[in-house]
């Protein structure tokens, strides 16, 4: 009974899960890069450098060429960091499309293979 | 239609197998399964036909422990049937086999931790509850549908143990009586029912994510603002607070909608506890999670501490310095809110302030920065008035008092905070005082903080780790003065006493003494309204025979020490621009009687010769008797409801000593008496109606005369127990001084003079003389008194 309980859920509820879980996951992988932020953001400063009140010409010219440098340095630093994300998602899909496709044939899978291994 | 319970569904199946495999056994099936794996590939490998069997073993070791990972752990809600909605916590508890009666039910969830909480909360005994609740099982249904009706009721998919637990509670009229015994009703289990429904739900929710790695790496550094500031919303994501229903609450909703609609500057408008700080936290997050405008996602609400600026400053120059330093840092990061408690210590150039408007003006109208600031009403009335300019820039969102049941939510979800850190446990009906009390005796600061308060307070008076409504009586009381719980067995007979003590202090009067003893032992008890004073009296009669005296005993034994009395002499109250004297609330204005009050609660309110006063007054004095309250020049709202007032009056002194003289009884014309009065004109009928008792005192007989004095010769006595000197008085001594102390018309009043004059005189001429040394005790005899 418990057994024809466990079969039940596995082609039902338990294999639109592990596609849930999967989407979730590249969701979650996606909001953690901050992908769609990134992309927004590839050629904005990294960090902005703020002059304060009373700190004269050469400090405002000075914290202008450093934004300028930071422009520069927030592309590379981004550029990379989305490269990675990249991956990540890839390997991610990847998985969780294998795992969708393996999850209906595991349980005749392993009876078969139980039986093959004894015959 | 009747629940009934099914313990034979898959579902409740499902939730046994889970409990059977369990997350040991869940991990021992996965090891097993990749050790199998790894065996049956080895052996593959090494050409072992066995080891596609392995493999294949493997794989099917691996499905249950799968399934519990993926299914069993949490086994979510999948029908909308009463069984397919019984939580696992219900289903692993009972037995398919046994058929349940509401008294086994009870008993087999009672060991769950959420029916313990419950009990616990509500301090009623489960073994108790067992025992009351019956063995009938066609009271089941009935149980099982207050349980469903609950769940609807706390939001809950799930019917969870203490649902069930709480709808054992509420369908049994057995426990209803035993609950009516602990001062609770259906709506506290239901209110414990809704804290712990909260909690759970809090415990289960997911942490929120606010954005990715890359968040803030385009907004500016700001280093000052670090320094000087505190951000709400890194506090949100890293204890993954949660202002869940305030962040949905109307002020929160208006402060987001307002940024949303191109405002800049808004103030958090409300008194002290009313909650403008948690508001602030609430529209952080909000802000954390906000989709509709992508110019305030991700902003960070930076708190700004207006006095700790101000104490770090050495002169003005350097605050403005980092004042402005800050508004440039918020303004140039292009992610900050800016939130500035205590704002009217930056809006005005007061002690202790620091007027930042000037810096804050044009950073206002070029709308370069977004700012909220909190401001009770007074001084937000009072920016409108001096810095209109800058007041027009700002939006107000006026914050409003929570009802009772919000506040009681608040408490309950702060209490749970409370009990982790004190490691005590608050009972539900501690809330409920708490709220009671604070609402009553705390006039200046505003609920829920004010409730909140006095439970942190409660926290050092638990008894055994517990937190009842004794622990919030006993800190109001040590607090205040005031007597919030119930009279001890001590105080009680104290009460029951009362005229034997006052008696001590007074002669005779008996008929004030007892009225006014009934009228305390009314507020004691709680028999008497709690919306007015613990007793209104008008005393009459002449003067020097014990009206203020017992006014001052009162205030003695009722209160526990003689300064606890408000003295005004009404007669310095004739015009009519006295009144505003009466109710100002103006610093250094001593005479204020709003004032005094304010300061001592718990006091006797003496108003001397109250038919002096100018008719004004005796108007408020209605609204004082009345609603237990008055109001001063600031509109705000002094609660007389701790105060004994007594008036005193000689109106018609000549009249009740002619009758006592003619031999009448103070009860034969009380009522003739108190028509005269009505009739004369002296005193309006809706005045004298409103006091609990009009008292008249009757002149002083000469034995009675004999009695003061031995009074004050014992107060005498007690002066010159430091030099171990005592004095007695012979008989006809006593007669002497009562011979020539008395006055007709002014009663005992000249007593005190004569006993200076004749007593104490002639006691200090023997001391200095060194006919009385310590260890001497001094007998005067009528010819000894000097005269």
């Amino acid at each position: 009974m418990l057994a024809l309980t466990l079969l039940s859920w596995w082609y039902r509820p338990g294999w639109a899960k592990v596609g849930r879980d999967g989407g979730r996951q590249l969701q979650a992988l996606a909001a953690s890069f901050s992908v769609a932020m990134l992309l927004r953001t590839l050629f904005a400063p990294w960090r902005r450098i703020i002059s304060y009140p009373g700190a004269g010409m050469g400090a405002h010219l000075r914290a202008a060429v450093d934004n300028a440098i930071s422009r520069l340095v927030g592309f590379v630093v981004r550029i990379f960091v989305l490269l990675f994300a990249v991956v990540m998602l890839v390997v991610t899909a990847v998985l969780t499309g294998l795992e969708l496709v393996a999850w209906p044939l595991l349980p005749p899978a392993a009876i078969i293979l139980i039986i093959w291994g004894l015959v | 239609m009747a629940a009934a319970l099914d313990l034979h569904t898959s579902r409740a199946r499902q939730a046994r197998a889970g409990r059977a495999i369990g997350k040991t056994g869940a991990g021992l099936l996965t090891i097993l399964a990749v050790l199998l794996v790894a065996g049956g590939i080895a052996l593959i490998v090494l050409h072992h036909h066995y080891g596609i069997s392995l493999l294949g073993l493997g794989l099917l070791v691996y499905m249950p422990a799968a399934w519990w990972q993926r299914q069993l752990k949490e086994l979510p809600v999948t029908g909308s049937s009463f069984n397919d909605r019984l939580a696992v916590g219900v289903l692993t508890r009972l037995k398919p086999k046994t058929t349940y009666t509401p008294r086994t039910l009870w008993q087999a969830l009672t060991a769950d931790w959420q029916v313990i909480f419950l009990c616990n909360h509500l301090l009623i005994p489960g073994q108790l509850v067992a025992e009351v609740l019956g063995d009938d099982a066609a009271a089941l249904p009935a149980a099982l549908n207050a349980a469903e009706q609950l769940a609807a009721d706390t939001s809950s998919q799930a019917i969870e143990p203490y649902h069930i637990a709480a709808g054992l509670l509420l369908s049994s009229p057995a426990i209803h009586e035993l609950l009516s015994k602990a001062k609770l009703g259906d709506n506290d289990v239901r209110a414990v029912a809704g804290w712990l429904a909260r909690g759970l739900a809090a415990m289960r929710r997911e942490r929120p994510r606010f954005g990715g790695i890359a968040r803030d790496w385009t907004s500016g550094f700001t280093p000052r603002l670090e320094r000087f500031g505190h951000n709400l919303s890194q506090e949100i994501e890293r204890h993954s607070l949660n202002f869940g229903s305030l962040a949905e609450s109307q002020p929160v909703q208006a402060v987001t909608g307002a940024f949303r609609q191109g405002a800049t500057a808004l103030a958090l408008i409300g008194p002290d506890g009313i909650g403008k700080t948690s508001a602030a936290y609430a529209l952080a997050q909000n802000l954390l999670a906000e989709d509709r405008d992508p110019t305030l996602k991700h902003q960070q609400v930076i708190g700004l501490d207006a006095s700790a600026i101000i104490s770090v400053a050495r002169h003005p120059g350097e605050l403005e310095y980092i004042v402005s330093s800050l508004l440039n840092e918020a303004v140039h990061a292009g992610n900050v809110v800016l939130f500035i408690d205590d704002a009217h210590l930056f809006l005005s150039g007061g002690t202790g302030a620091f007027d930042a408007s000037q810096l804050l003006l044009p950073a206002l109208q070029s709308r370069a920065i977004r700012i909220v600031l909190a401001l009770a009403p007074a001084e937000y009335q009072q920016l409108k008035s001096f810095n209109a300019s800058l007041a027009g820039l700002i939006t107000p969102i006026m914050l409003k008092e929570p009802d009772e049941a919000t506040t009681l939510e608040i408490l309950a979800d702060n209490a749970a905070g409370l009990e982790t850190h004190s490691h005590c446990l608050i009972a539900y009906e501690a809330l409920k005082e708490a709220y009671r009390l604070s609402q009553r005796y705390d006039q200046d600061a505003a609920n829920p903080g004010k409730a909140i308060r006095l439970l942190e307070q409660s926290l050092s008076h638990a008894d055994n780790g517990l937190v009842n409504a004794a622990s919030v009586q006993a800190a109001i009381e040590q607090a205040t003065g005031v007597k919030a719980s119930s009279a001890a067995p001590a105080e009680a007979d104290q009460l029951l006493h009362l005229e034997d003590e006052i008696h001590q202090r007074m002669i005779n009067q008996s008929r004030a003494v007892s009225v006014v003893s009934n009228a305390l032992r009314r507020a004691r008890a709680g028999v008497a309204s709690p919306n007015r004073p613990i007793g209104s009296f008008l005393f009459l009669g002449p003067t020097g025979v014990g009206k203020t005296e017992l006014a001052k005993s009162i205030a003695a034994v009722y209160f526990g020490d003689e300064a606890r009395l408000i003295r005004l002499d009404m007669s310095e109250y004739q015009r009519p621009e006295d009144v505003a004297r009466l109710l100002s609330s103006g610093q250094g204005e001593t005479s204020s009687l709003i004032l005094q009050v304010r300061q001592q609660p718990f006091s006797v309110v003496l108003l001397d010769e109250i038919e002096k006063a100018h008719p004004n007054i005796l108007n408020l004095l209605l609204q004082l008797l009345d609603e237990g309250q008055l109001t001063d020049s600031q509109g705000r709202a002094t609660s007389f409801k701790d105060a004994i007032v007594i008036t005193t009056s000689n109106a018609g002194a000549d009249t009740i000593r002619q009758k006592i003289e003619q031999g009448a009884q103070l009860e034969d014309f009380e009522q003739q008496f108190t028509d005269e009065l009505i009739n004369s004109g002296q005193f309006k009928p809706e005045l004298l109606n409103r006091f609990d008792e009009i008292v008249l005192f009757r002149p002083l007989k000469p034995d009675e005369l004999a009695q003061v004095v031995r009074l004050m010769l014992a107060e005498v006595n007690q002066n010159l127990a430091k030099q171990n000197i005592a004095v007695e008085l012979t008989d006809a001594a006593i007669n002497k001084i009562v011979e020539q102390g008395n006055d007709p018309r002014l009663g005992a009043r000249p007593m005190r003079r004569a006993i200076q004059r004749l007593v104490e005189d002639t006691v200090a001429q023997k001391i200095l003389a060194g006919a009385a040394n310590p260890g001497d005790k001094i007998t005067l005899d009528a010819p000894d008194l000097s005269s």
